[in-house]
């Protein structure tokens, strides 16, 4: 008989335990910083609460919702939100899918073409803002003087006028953002295969019903992307309103998200009431997202 | 249908053919195979029919009509490709319908000439699914139908069968071969395939390094191939070819083998050569096995094909042949074998030019 080393006491990890090592930590970073706030910001949206006072959250059910559903003002700020919201994606994705179409062809520089194309997009919010709201400035700004306008006293005052002010806001957030839409609209066009359009050609289709039957088809499913990625941010648009209006002219462009920061960290830090205003927000944008993913899964699967 | 005429097409990349000047005519309602290793040309002289390809020089006429410069649609053509071609986000309804559309034609008549080439192909049940959950097989007869729904005047086909499985392939050779009789259809189809070839086309173009080698039928290509490449490339196993010497009437290979040349081949091989080295080549039908046969060889190996047997022999350790058998007879390895090849189906190569000595004809 041969004398066995002794053996190694400690015992193999198991698949199970391994596996939970490995998602534990993230589980508790995630329950930390996510799962906790989210409950506990639903439990503030019930209760008369500021974080400023020393009182303890007091319960007051649906106070708050019935509070903001009510009041008249809680409805403009929603209309300016899903106005802008319209009028800045809708025309992101023309200007983007438009640009998209034309720099598709490769020529000479459009790799550098396309690259400044997307500068605006990588810029912050908050920077964008402030210089535009110089370059909007009725005196000194140079984008009446670009368009034409010389004469200080028959100028559009961009920033001055409740329907020109959020225009304002729609022609930056259209700057800034349709180079996104082109992206993923390049990222759609160059999918498509060459043989469809040779196939195409051969059947005899003209470049209208080859657009209108191939290439918008196709790129469908990426155009509907970022129209659900716009529409989201479109809807908690904070930091070009705060660089450009402020809100103003009056409370014009003053859209949900700004209202929302007024209320949680200006004048009485309202904790409960902004809480229930983000979960208003919330439950719009899931519901939205909702009907443009099962739009997405439609004309994915056909 | 077109005639359809190529004369000096060419396309050329800086100093490099892609194909080297061809002329080419294929008469209408013909079967003309383009038939050649990848990379020999085939595929673009085909695009260049189409018009999805440039030509950098020649000219292409269709019934006279020149078309060297016309848009694809300008042609009246069909084209089939490999992978189909067919719009993924559409029905196969849809996809058969879109030349029609393209054209305007009213709703009751996409849908009635729709139905008509459904039948034909016998997809009637697959017109509200999608390409995408069709097999291979129902996908190109989709592609075929959009194809066949515009009556062109002309079909190119790009290797159709080629992403297809074996089995499925030969349906759909036999279903492609039936549709050319029934449509009459001028039909241009490049293969790599030579059995693909020789199954369906009237006439076959074979082609290799950009330029084409031989024009001819089925027969032509198999029996009078027209250089070495040729005989190489057609049939499976190729031409069974034998390096040697010729000299006043006999041909001496191997060691001290000889075979006598029939007597008709001799002035053309004498005008050619004189005396000097010579490539014999024969198919392996030619080959007949008898005891009393001139040339000697050794079974290297012999496999039994259904049908008939394949015996692979050895000639001088130096080249091994393969010859046709009945299956009746059972060869050993290693034993002694000897055949005489029909005279009728010995053919002659040159071993410089590689081209194929032919006996002259009588006239």
């Amino acid at each position: 008989m041969s004398v066995s080393p002794t053996p190694r006491t400690r015992r193999p990890l198991s698949d199970r335990n391994i596996t939970l090592l490995f998602i534990m930590p993230t589980m508790v970073i995630l329950v930390l910083m996510n799962v906790y706030p989210l409950f506990y910001s639903l439990y503030l949206s019930f209760t008369d609460y500021s974080v400023i006072s020393a009182e303890p959250p007091k319960w007051i059910g649906l106070e708050n919702y019935t509070t903001i559903l009510s009041d008249q003002r809680f409805w403009s700020h929603f209309a300016v939100t899903g106005r802008f919201a319209f009028l800045s994606v809708g025309l992101q994705m023309l200007v983007g899918f438009g640009l998209a179409l034309l720099i598709r062809e490769k020529f000479r520089g459009s790799g550098l073409v396309t690259t400044l194309i997307l500068v605006p997009m990588m810029l912050s919010p908050v920077v964008v803002g402030v210089f535009w709201r110089l370059m909007f400035n009725p005196s000194y700004g140079i984008f009446n003087y670009l368009l034409g306008f010389t004469d200080i006293n028959t100028a559009p005052e961009w920033l001055g006028q409740p329907v020109l002010a959020l225009w304002a806001i729609v022609i930056v957030d259209v700057w800034m953002w349709s180079p996104f839409v082109m992206l993923l609209s390049l990222a759609g066009l160059s999918a498509i295969p060459n043989y469809l359009y040779e196939a195409a050609a051969i059947d005899r289709a003209g470049a209208w019903f080859q657009f209108r039957r191939i290439t918008l088809p196709q790129v469908m499913p990426l155009l509907l992307i970022a129209v659900l990625f716009r529409t989201i941010e479109a809807l908690k648009q904070f930091d070009l309103v705060m660089g450009i209006t402020g809100g103003g002219p009056g409370d014009a462009t003053e859209m949900v998200s700004v209202r929302l920061y007024r209320e949680a960290f200006q004048g009485q830090f309202d904790t409960g009431l902004s809480s229930a205003l983000a979960y208003i927000v919330l439950i719009v944008i899931v519901a939205i997202s909702n009907l443009y993913i099962r739009q997405l899964n439609k004309v994915r699967e056909g | 249908m077109a005639t359809i005429e190529l004369r000096g097409v060419e396309k050329r990349f800086g100093d490099q053919y892609a194909v080297k000047p061809m002329d080419l005519t294929i008469e209408s309602g013909e079967f003309v195979v383009l038939l050649g290793p990848s990379g020999c040309g085939k595929t673009t002289t085909l695009r260049m029919i189409s018009g999805l390809e440039a030509v950098t020089g020649g000219a292409i006429t269709f019934d006279g009509r020149d078309v060297t410069w016309s848009h694809p649609s300008d042609r009246d053509i069909a084209f089939v490709c490999q992978f189909f071609a067919l719009y993924s986000h559409l029905t196969c309804h849809d996809n058969i319908a879109f030349p029609l559309q393209a054209r305007g034609e009213s709703r009751g008549e996409v849908k009635r000439q729709v139905a008509e080439v459904a039948e034909l192909l016998q997809i009637g049940h697959l017109l509200n699914v999608r390409p995408g959950a069709l097999s291979g097989g129902d996908q190109q007869r989709v592609a075929l139908a959009r194809a066949l729904v515009r009556r062109p005047a002309a079909f190119l086909m790009d290797e159709p069968l080629g992403a297809l499985d074996a089995d499925f392939r030969e349906t759909m050779r036999a279903e492609i071969k039936r549709l050319h009789l029934e449509q009459k259809a001028t039909t241009v189809y490049v293969t790599h395939d030579q059995i693909e070839a020789m199954a369906m086309g009237d006439k076959i173009v074979v082609m290799s390094a950009a330029e084409v080698q031989q024009v001819g039928s089925p027969a032509d290509v198999y029996y009078d191939p027209a250089n070495l490449f040729v005989a190489r490339f057609i049939g499976s196993p190729g031409m069974n070819l034998l390096s040697g010497r010729y000299e006043q009437g006999v041909f001496r290979f191997g060691t001290d083998q000889s075979y006598t040349v029939p007597a008709d081949v001799k002035p053309a091989l004498e005008r050619a050569i004189g005396q000097g080295e010579l490539i014999l080549g024969f198919r392996p039908e030619a080959v007949n096995v008898q005891p009393s046969g001139p040339i000697a060889s050794k079974v290297y190996a012999s496999d039994l094909h259904g049908g008939y047997a394949m015996l692979h022999l050895d000639i001088g350790g130096e080249t091994v042949v393969h010859a046709r058998a009945g299956r009746g007879q059972r060869y050993a390895m290693d034993s002694e074998v000897r055949f005489d090849l029909d005279p009728e189906q010995v053919r002659f190569f040159h071993p410089a030019t590689e081209e194929a000595i032919r006996k002259e004809q009588v006239s």
